[in-house]
């Protein structure tokens, strides 16, 4: 840090440059009385030294939330979302995904995750007043390989999808040329792909959506069961490098975690969230749980569902947390053109076994 | 006054070279001129200044300093009573904390994810601006933001909720007249912002409130959401943590206490595993159990939320339920009265003094 450019007396600047100290993090991480003793200077000079460190190390503004509201601040509030593609997913998330924060996406296999992710990166790709955010999404699989026929499937259906667009502007988008794979298949190559490539990507702005398929594949398998501390050490990292690039990015993050089986009553160690007689909980424990913003959970339903002589699985997708929304839940289907609300008045029907 | 040298309030290396010189007792300095003191004690000039300023401030009688200095613990309770409490709006929680956060303290919030610590967070920044009249402190809010989940359009509903809870309890004409002000957006004009997206950022944030403060008197509350955040991770050194923490502590007590403001500060939970049964504690380590001079802990019990009051000095430690509704933070519907505190929260939370020492996974 170059002491000169801070608005302090020279004999303050030469007795830090005499103590050694070289970073902002260096003066702001000692204490007073030690930094008295370091640099043999007042206690009034001590005050001034910090907080003339710490107004260089806070540049930004004060802000008011009348001027977030009012979208003078598209850094710290963007103002819209990202677009589930389906306005009654969209309502259930009040507008769509946060721009800024891990949404973490939990259910069983076979529940419709991945059809999710697909259908948010190829949503990411409209214009924003479309719902999108104009640019590509880098998809990173863990477990199987990258359902490359189902994408393909999606985007010829777009038109289905996206009625209300009009056909000129779907056609014009190349979506497979702007959706980045990446394969990681330990945990060293995902933390590599998260802090060296993906930044490229989005220092380009080529992509603003960030899929991870799944979380919780690689750090399940890579520690035992003792080395608890050790996983949560390596996930604490890996969530703090997501949590980094999609708040400088303004890109939305969505990790997609796999469950555990409830196999005890309520257990006073193990946070239910509000779960009550859920016989499978969001795996990877509270440490993650906390690095999430927004937790949604995926539930296969028994019974069919059916739109225009299709049919299908129904699913519960629901808010199990987050800052701005209740929890609710809606039901969902997945069809050949990707996944859509189905709206309340519709058929009831039997959650399959849980739930 | 005769006052030694050495006994003086001065940094002790200029006291050494003030002896060195010659000087023993206060009153040998008291007739000196800064450029002379400077010469031949050898300090710099600005510390002989500092000296000289000094030793005129402490000339004044002995007597006058002492009343200006202490109180008696009459006039504490009067200034205590008399700095009044930000609700929550569930009664149930104000009346366990004795009318609601109280001015002048640190008050912690622990909680697992999703349990409701934001939503109370950003309820004490609407709530503080509600009018003197209908029993509110008419403050400013500061929210010092370090996950990232403080989204406005949720205090935006929780704004409009409160102006219409007091459009229905306006009565008198001062009442209505202070009603005509509140509006959602002057409610969210006085509420700041600031974003920290690592520890050094929130470091610094914090030397730079005596000055926010002094700039913005009108500020009863800062919120700091959360402190364990920052904190939790690439921290090799757990010594540091520690002492940084314990820093920071000390910093925004100091604050508290002389602004007469509430901090409120939210932290994490964690699992301790103990004699091979776990249980959710919070974050951030033992020593950080004493910064906050207030400890709430929310946390999930089946389909109900409960809060329970783990440390105060003044008030009883009790638990009482409540929800999160559309309008914000409120009282659950069914129950009203807190249960003063049995056995169900120390079998739930372990009894923490008698806490055998033991790893933890924060």
């Amino acid at each position: 840090m170059d002491w000169e450019q801070l608005d302090l007396n020279p004999r303050i600047i030469g007795a830090v440059k005499k103590a050694n100290f070289r970073t902002a993090k260096e003066i702001l991480c000692v204490s007073g009385p030690d930094l008295q003793r370091l640099t043999r200077l007042s206690k009034t000079d001590v005050q001034r030294l910090h907080c003339a460190v710490a107004a260089a190390v806070r540049k930004s503004k004060l802000v008011t939330a009348l001027q977030l509201i009012r979208g003078e601040c598209p850094v710290l509030e963007a103002g819209h979302r990202l677009s589930f593609a389906c306005p009654i997913l969209d309502g259930l998330m009040r507008g769509g995904l946060p721009l800024r924060g891990i949404t973490e996406l939990a259910g069983e296999s076979a529940a419709g995750k991945t059809q999710f992710c697909l259908q948010l990166c190829l949503s990411v790709q409209y214009p924003q007043e479309n719902g999108g955010l104009n640019s590509g999404a880098v998809y990173i699989c863990t477990e199987d390989s990258f359902p490359i026929k189902r994408l393909r499937q999606l985007i010829a259906q777009q038109p289905q999808l996206r009625p209300d667009l009009p056909p000129a502007l779907i056609r014009s988008l190349r979506f497979s040329d702007n959706i980045y794979i990446e394969h990681a298949a330990d945990l060293e190559a995902l933390q590599a792909c998260v802090s060296q490539r993906v930044p490229v990507l989005l220092k380009r702005g080529l992509v603003r959506l960030l899929v991870v398929d799944s979380v919780a594949a690689l750090f399940r398998s890579e520690f035992q069961a003792d080395e608890a501390i050790e996983r949560s050490r390596h996930l604490l990292a890996f969530s703090n490098t997501l949590h980094r690039l999609s708040h400088e990015y303004g890109a939305p993050v969505v990790c997609v975690n796999q469950v555990t089986d409830v196999v005890d009553g309520p257990n006073p160690g193990r946070c239910d969230y509000g779960l009550v007689g859920s016989k499978v909980l969001p795996a990877l424990g509270i440490a993650w749980a906390n690095q999430v913003m927004v937790r949604l959970m995926l539930r296969r339903l028994a019974g069919q569902v059916q739109s225009a002589s299709r049919s299908s699985a129904p699913r519960k997708l629901e808010v199990v947390f987050a800052p701005h929304l209740p929890r609710a839940s809606c039901l969902c289907g997945v069809w050949e053109e990707g996944v859509r609300g189905i709206p309340d008045d519709h058929s009831d029907l039997q959650p399959q076994g849980s739930s | 006054m005769h006052r030694t040298v050495p006994s003086l309030p001065l940094a002790p290396s200029v006291k050494v070279k003030l002896i060195n010189a010659g000087f023993q007792v206060a009153s040998d300095l008291t007739d000196m001129r800064p450029l002379q003191l400077c010469k031949e004690a050898g300090i710099s000039q600005e510390e002989a200044v500092e000296v000289l300023q000094m030793l005129r401030d402490d000339g004044q009688p002995h007597q006058q300093r002492a009343a200006t200095e202490s109180l008696t613990a009459l006039d504490l309770l009067h200034q205590e009573q008399a700095l009044g409490s930000i609700v929550t709006f569930c009664s149930a929680l104000d009346d366990t904390l004795g009318g609601g956060v109280s001015m002048g303290k640190t008050t912690e919030i622990c909680g697992a994810p999703g349990v409701g610590k934001t939503q109370l967070c950003m309820q004490l920044a609407v709530d503080v601006q509600i009018p003197v009249c209908f029993g509110g402190l008419g403050g400013k809010a500061l929210y010092i933001d370090t996950e990232g989940s403080f989204l406005v359009q949720r205090v935006a509903d929780m704004a409009e909720a409160a102006v219409q809870h007091c459009t229905l309890l306006a009565e008198d004409t001062e009442q209505k007249q202070a009603l005509e002000e509140l509006t959602v957006e002057k409610i969210l004009s006085n509420l700041f912002l600031v974003r920290c997206h690592d520890y050094v950022e929130l470091l610094a944030e914090v030397y730079l409130l005596p000055d926010f403060l002094s700039k913005h008197p009108e500020v009863r509350l800062i919120v700091i959401d959360s402190i364990a955040f920052p904190f939790r991770h690439d921290f090799e050194d757990l010594s540091q943590r520690t002492r940084l923490l314990n820093g920071l502590a000390q910093q925004l007590i100091q604050l508290a206490t002389q602004h007469s403001i509430a901090v409120v500060l939210t932290n994490q939970m964690t699992t301790r595993v103990s004699n091979g049964q776990s249980k959710l504690v919070p974050a951030l380590g033992e020593s950080w159990g004493h910064a906050a001079t207030q400890r709430l802990i929310l946390r999930w019990e089946g389909l109900r939320r409960l809060a329970s009051l783990y440390k105060s000095p003044s008030q009883m430690e009790a638990t009482v339920q409540y929800q999160i509704t559309v309008q914000g933070f409120r009282d659950a519907s069914d129950e009203h009265r807190p249960t003063p505190d049995t056995s169900a929260v120390s079998s739930q939370l372990g009894n923490h003094s008698k806490r055998p020492r033991t790893e933890d996974l924060s």
